[in-house]
C-alpha cells in the first residue's frame, strides 16, 4: 500500500522516564472521549480504555528492579495495519494531520481490524454503554456516543483538532499552520509530569519535532513498518529495548 | 370484480417490483447506518455553549487547582489550570473525574435518617432540624465533631462548637500535617512546615510520597515536570527511600528500599553521615542530638532499616553536594507515621543549612482564627483522633454523647478499622454531613447531604506541603441538587441554635474574614485567583533532642512480615471511594472481580513457599484479610503490598464489595516521646488459606 | 389408490426405489436434533439481543471459535466446488455419484457459516456494507463478495436437487427448471470454482496480510501472501474426504450403502493427492516463517507458542500427525483400501486443516507482539458453542430431509438392491 504523506502529521513525544502511572491521563480522556464506566474493571482484555498505561518491568529481582510506566494512545500509524483490512472503509487515514479515522456509523462490527492491530489500541463495544442515571447528564457533546458492536480508538481527540482549527480561522490565523500549543489531546493536557508532548512532528517550531529525533526517542514495533506517530523516549536502555522485539544478539538503538 | 388467490399474488409481486424501483427501501437501508447508530436507550449527548471556570478541589487532598469546563450549565469536564498554582497544568487523576463524580450513584440527595430496623429513610430537612436540635440540645457538653476537610475554614466552625458545646473534642482526620505540627511543637517553632520544591535541585523524600499523594501532589509533580526537561539529564536530582517501588520511586533517580516505619531511623542515618563530615546547626541542642546520632552508623542503620550502607553514604555524599538540597520525610501511605519521622527529616535539612533558604524547608505564617473560641490552627493539630478512639475503646474516656461528623469517614478509614467502627457504634447519637452514603454514614443516626465542592464556596488554606502560605476560593460552577443545602450557613445556623455564639453569621462571611486575616483580597479570590505570600516565620528550632530519643526506637513487630499500604490518588480516598471511571486504573493483579491481590517479591514469596495467585490469609490481632499473590520485585523482603480504598461497603456498585480495606491490620501504638498515635509498623503473619 | 399400511406415511414423498425408516423414527431423530437448536437458537437471540458481551469473545480475542469454526466448515466445504471443477470440467465421471452430497455439505457449510458471521459481526444490519462502500485493499471485503456469491452459486445448484424430489418432478415447469440447470452445471461449477479459490484463498489472504501480526504474516505472490494459496489447498486437500465422512456417518445411520468404495477412495485419492501439494509448499513456507519473518521481526520459533494451550505440539500434530500420516495413507493404495486407515486418514486430515484454522485464528492473537504485553488465552463460553450447536443441528436437519426426500445417492437403488 502506498505510504501517504501529509504536510502536517500529528503526533506525541512521550518521556516514559516521566511517568508515574498515576492515570490521570487515562481518567481524562474517558470523560473527554464520552466512554462509558464498567461497575467490574478487572477482566483487562475486554474494559474499554482508549489509552492505556502499561507497567513495565527490567525483570530483575529485588533491589535491582525497575519499574516504568508506558501510555500507550492509538499509535495513528503512517502505514495502519487496520486502516488496509477494514471492509467498508470505516477506518480511514486520508486527512491532513495524519489521524487515523474511525467512523461508527460505518462499522460492521466484524473486529479485523483489532485483529490486526498489533499495539491493542483498538476497543470493541461488546455491550451497549450505560451510565448511572444522570451522569449522562456530563457527556461532552463533541464526541458522539457509541452503541454497542461497533469499535472505536484514541482519535488524539480529533473534535479539538477541529476546534483548534476553528478558533484559528475565527481569529484570522493559518487553521493549516496551528502554533505548538493550539492543540492538544486530553491526556497530554491532563498529565501532571508533563510526560506528554504533543504537535505536529513536521514542524521545526514544534517541541515534538525535535524530542521525535532524540538520540533516545524510537517508536513501538518500528521493525515492523508501521509508521507510527508516537515516539517514546527513555534514557533508561532496558526501558529502549522493551518498544520492540530484539534478537538476543541484537543491539538497542541510542 | 372478485380479487381471487391469482390476482392477489400478482399484485403483490407487482408491488414488491414497482417498490423497488422507487427510492424508499434504498433509503431506508441506507440509513440503517444512522438509525443502528442512535437506539433510543444510547444516551444522546447534548450541545451547549462551553464556558470555563477556574476553582479548586475541595474533593481530591492535592487541592488541586483545576478549570470546570461547562456546557450550557452542565459541568462536563474538569480541566487542568495552568494559572493555579497547586495545579501548574496537570489534573489529578482523583479531581479529573468530579463532573462526573456530581452524578454518582453514592450520591446523598436528601437528608436520611435510620429507622428502627436499620433501613435509612428520606426525611425533610424540617424533620432532620428538629432532631438535631434535640439530640444535640441534650448532648451539650459532650459532643465530638470530626472534620475530614484539612485545609477548609469549616474548621473553625466545628472546633468552636466543640469547645462551647462539647468539651473541646474536636478532631481533624489523621494525615501527614498531624505528626508534622507535632514536630514542629517539639523542635520549638510555630508556624507550618513549607517546602519550597520548585527551588531544590535534590529532592530526598523518605517515606513521603511525593509524586503521588505527598502534601500538594499537583504542585509537586509541576516541579518535577520543571525539572526534567525531555529525554535529557534531569535539572533536579529525585531519590525516594521507602519499603514500596511506588509512583514516586517510578519518577525518582533512585529508588532506596527500606522498611515500612523506618523513615526517621534512615533520615537519622542522613544526619549521623552529615554530622561526620563537618556539618553543623545552629541550635541550642545540637550537641544533645548530635550524641543521639553518633549510634546510627550506617551498619545500624542498615540493620534497622535494611539499607544498603553504600547507598546511605551515596545520597548522604549526594545530598552535601547539592546546593539546595530539600529532604521531605512522611509517611509511606500518608498517615500513621511518628512525629520523629517528621523531626529526624526536620534535622537533616538544619544540617544542611535550609530552614528559611530558596529551595529548602520553610516554616510559614498560620492565620489566627476568624471565629469566636475556634481552636487555633496548632490547636487542631495537636488533638489526636486515633489516641481519642483508643481511649474510649480502652474505657479510659467516656465516648462522647454525640458526635457529628463532616466530609469524614472514620468508619472506613482509621486504623484497626474494624474496631473503630465497634468504638463508634458506642456513641448514642451520630450525625453525619456527607456528600456520600460512606461506611460512616452507614453507622449515624441521621445523615445529611452536603453540596459538593463544584456546588459550593468553600476555602483552602496553606495546604500542608504548599511552598507559601496560600488561600484561594473554591466557587460553585454547578448548581445544588433540590434538596441539599450549603453547610457553611446550615453548621453556623446550627451553632446558634446549639446556643454557640460565633461571632458571625454567615459562611461567606466567615471565609471574608478568613481572607483578611491571610492578607488576601476578597474581589480577587472572587475572580478566580489564588493568594500567595513570601512571608516565613521564625525557623530556628531546637532539635527536640529528647523527644526525638524516647520516639525513634522502632516498636516491636507482632508477626514476621511487615504490611505497606499503598496509596493512589486515583483510586480514591475514604470519602470519595472509586469514582466511577476510576476503577479501570486498579491494576489487573490489584484486583480480580472482588478478590483483593497483595504484592510481595520473589524472595518473599519463596519463604513462603507460594506462588503468584496463590491465596494466603493476611492477620494479625487487629485484623485479616484473605487475598491472592501478585509477585512484585520492587517491594521490600518481608513485606507485603497492600492497595489502600479497596473494601468498601457502602458508596455504589463501582466501589462496593471490591477487594478488602487493608486499614483493619494497622494496629495503633503510641510514640513514646510525644505520646502520638503511631500505625506504620504493623506487623502480620501469613499462611497459605 | 389405496394407503399401503406397512410402509412409512411420508412414503409418497421418497425418491423413486428408495427405503426410508419410519416417519416416527425419522420425527424422533429430528427432534433430539431440534432440541440442539432450540438451545442454539437461544444462545442465538441472547447474542443479538444484548450483545456480543455475553460471549467469551474479548479486545484479544475478537476472532475466536465461531470464525475458527466458519473457516473450518468452509475448508471441509470445498469438497463442493472442487468435485464439481473435476466433475463438470475436467469430467471425471465417477464423481457424479456423490456430487450432490458435496453439494448439499458445501450448502449447508456456507449458509451455516452465514448464520454464524450474523451473529459475530457487531451490526448485522450494516453487513452488506462490504457492498456498498467495499475497501478493494481489503481481503475481508473479497471474502465478502465472494462467500455471498458462491453461496448463491450453492443454491442453485442445490436447486436442481430438491426440484427432482419426485412429487416436485411430476410438475413440468420444475422438471425442466431443473433439467436446464442440469444442462448449465458446468459453467456454474465453474464459476463457483472460481469464486470457491478466491474467497478460499482470501481467507487465508486475511491472516498473511497482517504485517503487524509476525505468527500470521507472510509474504507472497503480488497482492496475495502464501497463506492464499495454502489455505485453497489444504481446503480441497481435505475437503472431498470430509464428504466422505458425512455420507458414511449417514451410511451408519440409516444402515444403507450410499456410496460405492471406488467412489470414496477416488475421493481419498484427490485429497490426498491435494494434501501432498499442500505439505510440501506448507513446509517450504513453516521454513521460510522460522527463517525471515520471525527474525525480521525480532523473534525466536520459540516465542511464537506458550503452554499447552498453545504448545509447539499443535504444530507438529498439524504438519505430522494430522498431515503427513493422512497423506502417505491416502495415497498408498493398499493403505486406502483398508477402511480403518482410510476413514482414521480422512479424520485426522480434517483436524489437522481445523487445528490450522484454529491456530492462525485464535494463536495468533493470543501471541503478545509489544515486550510487555503478555500471552492471553481464550475459551469459548456456552453462548459461542450454543450457537456452533445451532448450525451442526441445522446441517443435520438439512441433510436429514435431503437424505429422506430427495435423490441424493444414484448408487443408493443399486448398492442396496440384496436387501428386500
Amino acid at each position: 500500500m502506498q505510504v501517504k504523506e501529509f504536510k502536517v502529521k500529528w503526533g506525541m513525544a512521550i518521556d516514559i522516564d516521566k511517568c508515574t502511572g498515576c492515570g490521570a491521563c487515562m481518567v481524562a480522556c474517558q470523560a473527554e472521549n464520552n466512554l462509558s464506566p464498567i461497575e467490574d474493571a478487572s477482566n483487562k482484555i475486554k474494559v474499554m480504555n482508549w489509552l492505556v498505561v502499561y507497567e513495565l518491568s527490567n525483570k530483575k529481582p529485588f533491589p535491582e528492579h525497575d519499574v516504568a510506566y508506558l501510555p500507550r494512545p492509538c499509535q495513528q500509524c503512517g502505514t495502519p495495519p487496520c486502516v488496509s483490512v477494514c471492509p467498508v472503509i470505516a477506518t480511514d487515514k486520508n486527512e491532513e494531520g495524519g489521524i487515523v479515522s474511525q467512523i461508527y456509523p460505518r462499522c460492521i462490527g466484524c473486529r479485523y481490524c483489532m485483529a490486526a492491530c498489533p499495539y491493542h489500541a483498538r476497543y470493541f463495544n461488546w455491550l451497549d454503554p450505560v451510565w448511572p442515571e444522570g451522569m449522562e447528564k456530563a457527556l461532552t457533546p463533541d464526541v458522539s456516543v457509541r452503541p454497542r458492536g461497533v469499535v472505536e480508538k484514541c482519535t488524539f481527540c480529533h473534535h479539538r483538532f477541529m476546534q483548534a482549527k476553528d478558533k484559528a480561522i475565527v481569529e484570522g490565523r493559518d487553521p493549516e499552520a496551528l502554533a505548538d500549543g493550539d492543540y492538544v489531546t486530553s491526556c497530554t493536557e491532563a498529565c501532571p509530569n508533563g510526560a506528554i508532548v504533543f504537535g505536529d512532528l513536521n514542524n521545526p517550531d514544534h517541541q515534538v519535532y525535535h524530542l521525535a529525533r532524540s538520540k533516545y526517542a524510537s517508536r513501538l514495533l518500528e521493525r515492523l513498518h508501521a509508521d507510527t506517530q508516537v515516539y517514546y523516549i527513555s534514557r533508561r536502555e532496558w526501558v529502549r529495548r522493551q518498544l520492540d522485539n530484539y534478537l538476543d544478539n541484537e543491539k538497542v538503538k541510542g | 370484480m372478485a380479487v381471487d388467490r391469482r390476482g392477489f399474488l400478482k399484485f403483490v409481486a407487482g408491488v414488491s417490483a414497482g417498490v423497488m424501483v422507487t427510492p424508499i427501501p434504498w433509503k431506508l437501508l441506507d440509513d440503517a447506518s444512522i438509525w443502528t447508530q442512535n437506539w433510543p436507550w444510547i444516551p444522546s449527548n447534548v450541545d451547549g455553549a462551553s464556558t470555563y471556570v477556574s476553582t479548586v478541589s475541595k474533593l481530591c487532598p492535592s487541592c488541586v487547582g483545576m478549570k470546570v469546563r461547562l456546557v450550557g450549565d452542565r459541568p462536563v469536564r474538569i480541566l487542568p489550570d495552568e494559572n493555579h498554582p497547586l495545579s501548574k497544568g496537570g489534573i489529578s487523576p482523583l479531581a479529573v473525574a468530579e463532573a462526573q463524580m456530581l452524578h454518582s450513584p453514592a450520591r446523598v440527595m436528601r437528608p436520611l435518617k435510620k429507622a428502627a430496623d436499620g433501613a435509612y429513610v428520606a426525611i425533610s430537612w424540617e424533620e432532620a432540624d428538629a432532631m438535631l436540635a434535640e439530640k444535640l440540645g441534650a448532648a451539650k457538653g459532650g459532643i465530638a465533631c470530626v472534620s475530614g476537610d484539612e485545609t477548609g475554614t469549616i474548621n473553625e466552625v466545628l472546633s468552636a462548637i466543640a469547645v462551647q458545646a462539647g468539651s473541646g473534642n474536636f478532631y481533624l482526620m489523621p494525615t501527614e500535617a498531624q505528626p508534622a505540627a507535632k514536630a514542629v511543637a517539639a523542635m520549638g517553632g510555630k508556624g507550618q512546615l513549607g517546602y519550597d520544591i520548585e527551588n531544590s535541585d535534590y529532592v530526598l523524600a523518605i517515606g513521603a510520597n511525593v509524586l503521588e499523594t505527598w502534601g500538594t501532589v499537583i504542585r509537586n509533580r509541576a516541579a518535577y515536570k520543571a525539572a526534567r526537561p525531555h529525554g535529557e539529564e534531569p535539572a533536579v536530582q529525585y531519590v525516594f527511600a521507602g519499603p514500596v517501588q511506588n509512583s514516586t520511586a517510578a519518577g525518582a533517580d533512585q529508588w532506596v528500599p527500606i522498611k515500612a516505619g523506618t523513615e526517621g531511623v534512615f533520615a537519622l542515618g542522613i544526619a549521623h553521615l552529615l554530622i561526620k563530615a563537618g556539618a553543623r546547626a545552629d541550635a541550642a541542642d545540637f550537641d544533645a542530638f548530635r550524641s543521639l546520632v553518633e549510634a546510627y552508623n550506617p551498619a545500624k542503620v542498615a540493620e534497622i532499616t535494611g539499607t544498603n550502607p553504600e547507598q546511605l553514604k551515596s545520597v548522604a555524599g549526594a545530598l552535601m553536594k547539592a546546593r539546595t538540597p530539600l529532604v521531605i520525610t512522611g509517611s509511606d501511605f500518608g498517615q500513621g507515621t511518628g512525629a520523629a519521622t517528621v523531626m529526624a527529616g526536620v534535622a537533616v535539612n538544619m544540617l544542611l543549612g535550609g530552614m528559611n533558604r530558596k529551595g529548602g524547608l520553610k516554616l510559614l505564617p498560620v492565620a489566627e482564627p476568624v471565629v469566636s473560641s475556634a481552636m487555633t490552627r496548632a490547636e487542631m493539630m495537636g488533638k489526636d483522633f486515633v489516641s481519642y478512639m483508643s481511649r474510649i475503646n480502652a474505657g479510659k474516656e467516656k465516648a462522647p454523647a454525640a458526635m457529628v461528623f463532616y466530609e469524614a469517614n472514620p468508619a472506613y478509614a482509621l486504623p484497626q478499622a474494624t474496631k473503630m467502627s465497634e468504638v463508634l457504634a458506642k456513641v448514642p447519637f451520630k450525625a453525619t454531613f456527607t456528600t456520600f452514603l460512606d461506611e460512616t454514614a452507614m453507622l449515624c443516626d441521621l445523615v445529611l447531604p452536603v453540596p459538593m465542592g463544584l456546588e459550593r464556596l468553600d476555602d483552602v488554606a496553606t495546604p500542608y506541603g504548599s511552598g507559601q502560605a496560600l488561600y484561594c476560593l473554591a466557587r460553585p460552577v454547578a448548581p445544588m441538587p433540590a434538596n441539599v443545602k450549603p453547610a457553611g450557613d446550615y453548621i453556623i445556623a446550627l451553632a446558634g441554635k446549639l446556643g454557640c455564639s460565633l461571632g458571625v453569621s454567615s459562611w461567606e462571611e466567615v471565609l471574608q474574614a478568613k481572607a483578611q486575616a491571610m492578607g488576601a483580597d476578597w474581589d480577587s479570590l472572587m475572580d478566580g485567583n489564588v493568594f500567595m505570600s513570601d512571608a516565613t516565620v521564625s525557623a530556628s528550632l531546637s532539635f527536640g533532642a529528647d523527644a526525638l530519643a524516647k520516639s525513634v526506637a522502632p516498636k516491636a513487630k507482632e508477626g514476621d512480615f511487615a504490611v505497606a499500604p499503598v496509596f493512589k490518588l486515583g483510586i480514591g480516598t475514604a470519602k470519595t471511594a472509586i469514582p466511577p471511571y476510576n476503577n479501570k486504573l486498579i491494576r489487573r493483579w490489584e484486583l480480580q472481580g472482588n478478590e483483593l491481590y497483595v504484592a510481595m517479591n520473589g524472595a518473599t514469596a519463596r519463604k513462603l513457599g507460594v506462588l503468584m495467585h496463590d491465596k494466603i490469609v493476611v492477620s494479625n490481632k487487629s485484623g485479616n484479610l484473605t487475598a491472592r499473590v501478585n509477585i512484585f520485585e520492587g517491594i521490600m523482603n518481608d513485606t507485603i503490598a497492600v492497595l489502600m480504598g479497596l473494601g468498601h461497603t457502602a458508596f455504589d456498585q463501582f466501589s462496593k464489595g471490591k477487594g478488602e480495606n487493608v486499614m483493619q491490620l494497622l494496629t495503633v501504638g503510641f510514640e513514646a516521646g510525644t505520646g502520638l498515635s503511631v500505625w506504620n509498623m504493623a506487623g502480620v503473619t501469613i499462611s497459605k488459606a | 389408490m389405496e394407503k399401503n399400511y406397512s410402509l412409512p406415511a411420508d412414503h409418497d414423498l421418497f425418491p423413486e426405489g428408495a427405503q426410508r425408516c419410519s416417519l416416527l423414527k425419522f420425527m424422533i431423530w429430528m427432534g433430539l436434533v431440534g432440541v440442539v437448536a432450540a438451545w442454539g437458537l437461544y444462545a442465538a437471540y441472547k447474542v443479538l439481543s444484548t450483545g456480543l458481551g455475553v460471549t467469551g469473545l474479548d479486545d484479544y480475542f475478537g476472532f475466536g471459535l465461531w470464525i475458527t469454526f466458519d473457516l473450518a466448515v468452509i475448508a471441509l466445504g470445498a469438497g463442493a466446488f472442487f468435485t464439481g471443477l473435476l466433475r463438470y470440467i475436467l469430467n471425471i465421471d465417477p464423481l457424479k455419484n456423490i456430487i450432490n452430497l458435496t453439494v448439499i455439505v458445501g450448502f449447508i457449510c456456507y449458509s451455516g457459516a452465514m448464520l454464524i458471521l450474523v451473529l459475530d459481526v457487531g451490526q448485522p444490519i450494516r453487513a452488506w456494507f462490504g457492498y456498498w462502500h467495499a475497501n478493494v485493499h481489503s481481503m475481508l471485503t473479497e471474502v465478502i463478495f465472494c462467500i455471498t456469491c458462491y453461496l448463491i452459486v450453492l443454491i442453485i445448484e442445490y436447486v436442481p436437487l430438491i426440484l427432482e424430489q419426485k412429487q416436485l418432478n411430476r410438475n413440468p415447469l420444475l422438471h425442466h427448471i431443473a433439467h436446464n440447470l442440469h444442462v448449465m452445471m458446468p459453467l456454474f461449477a465453474g464459476i463457483g470454482a472460481f469464486l470457491s479459490t478466491f474467497h478460499q484463498g482470501s481467507l487465508g489472504g486475511m491472516y498473511g496480510v497482517l504485517f503487524a501480526r509476525p505468527y500470521v504474516f507472510r509474504e507472497g505472490f503480488f497482492v496475495w501472501p502464501w497463506t492464499f494459496f495454502l489455505f485453497v489447498i489444504s481446503a480441497v486437500g481435505s475437503g472431498p474426504v470430509f464428504t466422505v465422512l458425512i455420507a458414511t456417518i449417514m451410511e451408519k445411520m440409516t444402515g444403507k450403502k450410499l456410496v460405492s468404495w471406488e467412489i470414496k477412495s477416488l475421493m481419498g485419492k484427490i485429497a490426498g493427492s491435494m494434501l501432498f501439494v499442500y505439505l510440501i509448499f506448507k513446509f517450504m513456507d513453516t521454513y521460510g516463517w522460522i527463517n525471515t519473518i520471525l527474525p525480521n521481526a525480532g523473534l525466536t520459533f520459540e516465542q511464537n507458542f506458550y503452554g499447552n494451550i498453545y504448545g509447539q505440539w499443535l504444530l507438529w500434530t498439524e504438519l505430522g500427525l494430522c498431515g503427513v500420516l493422512p497423506c502417505i495413507i491416502l495415497l498408498v493404495p493398499s493403505l486406502r483400501n483398508n477402511p480403518a486407515l482410510f476413514y482414521s486418514a480422512a479424520l485426522l486430515d480434517c483436524i489437522g486443516v481445523t487445528i490450522n484454522r484454529y491456530v492462525f485464528t485464535v494463536q495468533a492473537l493470543a501471541m503478545p507482539v509489544m515486550p510487555f504485553d503478555s500471552w492471553e488465552t481464550y475459551a469459548p463460553n456456552w453462548a459461542e458453542w450454543g450457537s456452533s450447536a445451532l448450525v451442526v443441528a441445522y446441517g443435520a436437519i438439512v441433510l436429514s430431509l435431503s437424505y429422506r426426500y430427495l435423490p441424493v445417492f444414484p448408487q443408493e437403488k443399486k448398492l442396496n438392491a440384496t436387501k428386500a
